[in-house]
């Protein structure tokens, strides 16, 4: 079986290690046997592109290459991303990226710029002397069915830990939140959600290295992408995930949320 | 000076002589902040003052990557001609440090009698320096992403540069990287004599543009640059085909010249500090003969021998610096002479408080030479699961790599000594924290 993964803009939407993602999934997929493909979808990619990926990472960007994404990132190549995330293709959307899908984003300084409206959330930025939400950050996953899937094969709620970093401060209007925070701000230091969840696309403002502090969200996207592709149900072969756990163990510990959350 | 400024001054100095003296013999720590943060609410204009008295001129070094290891060369060549030189050589690069420094060469009337200044210079308080503050010359090593948990975006910072250095009087001289065009741009752009620095090496060039890099764009017109080809992250020769921005010619020519230490990243370091040196007006051959001789900076490709054990440390805080001591560490490998590896990952203020940066480093191309890595740290197990990633297969038989975690440091370099053959060099990638943490095991006794 081949794993076709589509990567947003890998030149330009690559700030804080959001790389880790596209790796991460990458290896878990081929250490179990599956082929691999690693298609960019950038500038340089037509719009028929995105019909051939079964899965989509994007990361987060600086302000000047955003501006290059979102003139690139319409017409054509818009509905075709739109079109797949609407039809159930999985994807992750780290940092920056869930701007990018919301309906716009307001920056401290500048005119406001349109997102592609695949998920029903707004971004503004409340002014260069907010401080910006920077921290380690824990929440528990809550979106359904991805929360019930994920009990399932854990046995226990799903916990999980990143880092985040935005000026932004994002509000959902008719999304589902990814999940509820236990430690950090979340969308927006105020209500408590963190992220967005759309079919089988997870957004959230923890960056770069998710999926390999919260392997299960991995192998949840490999997963469901192989049976969107090949229409028939996947079971992925366990890996050893000891050191992810330690890694989790050890910020847990450090966050005092140890006797709060499993660490599964 | 008016009398009041110079009474004022000397208070403020007495002050924090006194509180250094105290800091010091309390063994509080080496005072190298906080006489700097106290004198200067004595006078908010101590800075500028300070830097008026330093008899040749302030030399203000910026940049991402090599702001130590330049300065301390360019130090050595000046004091070996016989100046006088302050430098703030504990890497205390805010203002507080810069005061710090400045002051505890002065007399206790507040006369400072210096032929030179070399001050690092954080890149993000550039700007505040400038605001009222003169230096004779400015030195930009680099700009690359670095601790974006605490600073803003590489295009930011450069912007503000220029508007900090354009005031300025038009006979400072800047000398900047014609190799990086964030900075090619700036120099091109400013009204003072800009001198630059680079490279003219294509055997140097490396397979692809690394993953972890900034500026591809025309810094003037925003196209993509194209590249001939690529020395370290985004510094290269390169041009744009929309609106016809190019590299500065650099002044000396890169392949006449030695270099200090290992890497690509200090040939950048040795030209910067001889460009400069000969604007100074010292000749090439005093130049020639401080490189030859010179000895690295703590934790900059430092060497040290320990239990009979050649090692060497390699300062590696953000994606650009650890690529590059990655490469140099494999060019050693490749000669056989280095089998064993020990990375420590901390994550304190000074290092940045998110590590997703490890995520941007090509660990793969250590990984891929085998051997031993150790890895410690506040965030161990973050960097081993990074090596683990790095590798083509997860089963232990087909490793090819020995991966060692040890969250006590002590037990960590004590293992790594361990696993290295006698003939060979041990190499320690640590983020700066662990630096010194490292340094202290190593050498018993405190630097800072």
């Amino acid at each position: 079986m081949e794993l076709r993964i589509g990567w947003l803009y890998p030149k330009l939407m690559s700030t804080y290690g959001d790389r880790g993602n596209v790796i991460c999934l990458q290896k878990r997929a081929q250490w179990r046997g599956f082929d691999v493909t690693l298609v960019p979808l950038d500038r340089q990619s037509e719009a028929a592109q995105f019909a051939t990926v079964d899965l989509i990472v994007g990361g987060g960007a600086q302000d000047r290459q955003q501006e290059i994404v979102m003139r690139d990132l319409q017409g054509a190549k818009a509905i075709a991303l739109k079109e797949k995330l609407d039809t159930g293709t999985p994807g992750v959307f780290t940092c920056g990226s869930p701007q990018l899908l919301g309906k716009y984003y307001e920056p401290a300084l500048g005119q406001r710029i349109e997102g592609l409206g695949v998920l029903d959330l707004e971004t503004k930025h409340p002014g260069l002397e907010a401080p910006r939400c920077i921290g380690n950050v824990v929440f528990e996953i809550t979106a359904s069915p991805l929360a019930e899937d994920l009990q399932a094969q854990l046995g226990e709620p799903p916990i999980v830990i990143g880092f985040e970093n935005h000026g932004g401060r994002t509000y959902l209007g008719n999304v589902a939140p990814l999940g509820k925070v236990i430690q950090g701000y979340g969308n927006n230091g105020q209500d408590g959600w963190e992220g967005a969840f759309h079919r089988h696309a997870i957004a959230t403002y923890s960056h770069g290295p998710l999926l390999p502090k919260n392997p299960f969200l991995a192998d949840w996207l490999i997963q469901k992408a192989l049976q969107e592709k090949y229409q028939t149900a996947i079971s992925l072969a366990p890996l050893d995930n000891t050191t992810a756990t330690q890694a989790r163990k050890a910020m847990f510990e450090r966050l005092e949320l140890s006797s709060r959350v499993k660490t599964a | 000076m008016n009398i009041f400024d110079q009474i004022r001054l000397g208070l403020a100095v007495g002050i924090a002589k006194s509180v250094t003296a105290f800091v010091k013999a309390l063994k509080l720590g080496a005072a190298s902040v906080l006489p700097g943060e106290i004198s200067r609410r004595i006078h908010p204009r101590l800075l500028p003052l300070l830097f008026e008295q330093v008899k040749s001129g302030v030399i203000l070094i910026v940049g991402t990557n090599g702001k130590t290891t330049t300065s301390l060369l360019l130090r050595t060549i000046l004091e070996n001609q016989g100046y006088r030189v302050t430098h703030n050589a504990t890497g205390a690069n805010l203002i507080n440090g810069l005061i710090t420094a400045l002051l505890a060469d002065t007399n206790l009337i507040g006369k400072l009698n210096r032929d030179y200044a070399i001050l690092e210079v954080d890149e993000n308080i550039l700007p505040l320096i400038l605001k009222d503050c003169c230096p004779r010359y400015i030195l930009g090593l680099n700009l690359f992403r670095d601790q974006l948990d605490r600073y803003g975006e590489v295009d930011t910072i450069s912007f503000r540069w220029q508007k900090a250095i354009s005031p300025l009087p038009k006979d400072t001289v800047v000398v900047l990287n014609a190799d990086d065009p964030t900075l090619a741009y700036l120099g091109q752009n400013l009204p003072q004599k800009v001198l630059f620095f680079g490279l003219n090496e294509p055997d140097l060039y490396l397979g692809e543009i690394p993953h972890a890099v900034d500026s591809i764009y025309c810094p003037s017109c925003g196209h993509l640059l194209d590249y001939k080809g690529v020395y370290l992250s985004h510094l290269g020769d390169y041009h744009c085909p929309s609106c016809g921005f190019e590299k500065s010619p650099p002044l000396l020519q890169s392949t006449e010249w030695g270099q200090i230490l290992i890497g690509v990243y200090n040939k950048y370091n040795t030209l910067a500090a001889a460009t400069l040196a000969q604007e100074i007006g010292i000749e090439r051959p005093a130049i020639d003969e401080t490189i030859k001789n010179f000895r690295a900076a703590f934790g900059r490709a430092e060497e040290l021998t320990v239990d009979g054990k050649h090692v060497r440390i390699l300062l590696s805080k953000n994606p650009v610096g650890m690529n590059e001591t990655i490469r140099a560490v494999n060019d050693i490998q490749a000669k056989g002479k280095s089998s064993v590896s020990l990375i420590v990952l901390n994550d304190r203020i000074p290092d940045g408080t998110d590590v997703s940066w490890i995520w941007d480093v090509d660990t793969e191309k250590l990984v891929a030479n085998g051997g031993t890595i150790v890895v410690s740290g506040d965030r161990v197990y973050d960097m081993a699961l990074r090596l683990q990633y790095s590798q083509d297969k997860l089963s232990e038989a087909a490793k090819p790599l020995n991966l060692i975690i040890q969250e006590n440091l002590e037990e960590a370099i004590s293992t790594a000594l361990t696993h290295t053959p006698p003939q060979e060099t041990l190499h320690i990638l640590p983020t700066y924290s662990a630096m010194l943490e490292v340094r202290q095991f190593l050498t018993g006794r405190k630097i800072l």
